[in-house]
């Protein structure tokens, strides 16, 4: 039995601690997805929450054959879905100081927190769906056929999407190179 | 991850994005404290277990017999009601037809694919037949100039493709201007529809 499949186990039998090692294993991915789609860390925090919160109350229909990480990203897209799309009523916020504020200054070389604000913000500009595509391709690293159950769009729509967010992200340092 | 890498913009912002986040350290406390308010999960199906749990079960030998004598009884009854209907089907003889129908053919058919874009400096084919990928099928311009063409090999079915043109604006994706539009996905540019036959000889 996985570690993960050993804590739900001991949550379902009224150990709630054990699902404090579920959030504190999963939060910190969780939120990069989060933070990266959404594009700032109150609306990022308030998807987490969510998403915590709907896997806690599923966790009964939980079936073990799934992968936990899996089924909750399933959990994590649609939340963050949701808050995108009531976001679309606000204002949209772009943040230029978190992204500083949120990045872990790692070792390796040639960072600066130029490049990720930058970064965050060619995101942003990205539809949803792409970003969303890419994100999950290329930064989780994930298949098509692991996309295609998170999100329940088939592999080839997915291919396209991310086909066309690389496209655009490509015609946007095109623009800026020849500016 | 073979997109990105061939691309060096593309991946410089798939790697930045891979980056670590730091998380406020309050932050899963914040979480857990909700969830400490929250009635404890219960697992699917567990108010009902008592009904299928085994349990052991106690019967004198008069009960015993009565049990398999009766057992033995529908056993009996579900036999002769299955002989009754393969009476009926020997008789009736056509609801077999349904099952020997033909597959449809799985062969394929050649498409050509037009687009005028006289301006053009090159023109790909794209679709979900090519995993929507700009260097699986690119066009060739015909002698007179401004129209770029190609045939495809594709399958009987519903197919969704576009056209990826590069010209003086850069690179941007065209529907079939001939052609049926597929369901906007809200992607922006939209995709055009194309519509195999199969033969059903």
């Amino acid at each position: 039995m996985s570690d993960d499949a050993a804590d739900v186990q001991r949550v379902l039998a009224g150990d709630v601690d054990a699902y404090a090692k579920l959030v504190d294993r999963y939060y910190d991915r969780c939120a990069r997805f989060a933070i990266r789609m959404l594009g700032n860390r109150d609306d990022a925090e308030d998807a987490l929450q969510a998403t915590f919160l709907r896997a806690y109350r599923a966790l009964g229909r939980y079936q073990e054959r799934d992968r936990f990480s899996a089924w909750l990203y399933r959990i994590l897209v649609n939340q963050c879905r949701s808050i995108a799309a009531r976001r679309s009523h606000r204002e949209r916020v772009f943040v230029r100081e978190e992204a500083l504020l949120l990045n872990a200054p790692d070792k390796r070389p040639a960072w600066t927190g130029e490049d990720e604000e930058f970064v965050q913000r060619v995101l942003n500009e990205l539809d949803p769906l792409l970003r969303e595509a890419f994100l999950l391709k290329y930064v989780e690293e994930l298949s098509y056929e692991e996309m295609s159950s998170l999100t329940g769009a088939g592999i080839s729509a997915l291919k396209m999407r991310v086909k066309r967010a690389c496209d655009k992200l490509r015609e946007r340092w095109e623009r800026i190179r020849d500016d | 991850m073979t997109e990105p890498e061939s691309d060096p913009y593309v991946e410089w912002i798939a790697h930045e994005a891979r980056r670590p986040i730091v998380i406020d350290p309050a932050a899963v406390e914040r979480v857990m404290a909700v969830i400490r308010a929250e009635p404890r999960p219960v697992r699917r199906g567990a108010r009902w277990r008592w009904l299928f749990e085994p349990r052991p079960l106690s019967l004198s030998p008069f009960a015993g017999a009565a049990v398999a004598a009766g057992l033995i009884a529908i056993g009996a009854l579900f036999a002769l009601i299955r002989l009754d209907r393969g009476g009926l089907n020997s008789t009736g003889g056509s609801t077999t037809l349904a099952a020997v129908r033909p597959p449809l053919s799985d062969t394929v058919s050649v498409i050509k694919f037009v687009l005028v874009a006289p301006h053009a400096a090159n023109v790909a084919l794209v679709g979900d037949f090519n995993d929507w990928d700009a260097k699986a099928t690119p066009m060739t311009r015909t002698p007179t100039g401004g129209t770029w063409s190609v045939a495809v090999q594709l399958r009987p079915g519903r197919h969704v493709y576009a056209f990826v043109v590069n010209g003086a604006y850069g690179t941007q994706w065209v529907a079939d201007p001939s052609a049926p539009l597929a369901p906007e996905d809200g992607l922006g540019a939209p995709n055009s529809v194309v519509l195999v036959g199969g033969s059903a000889s």
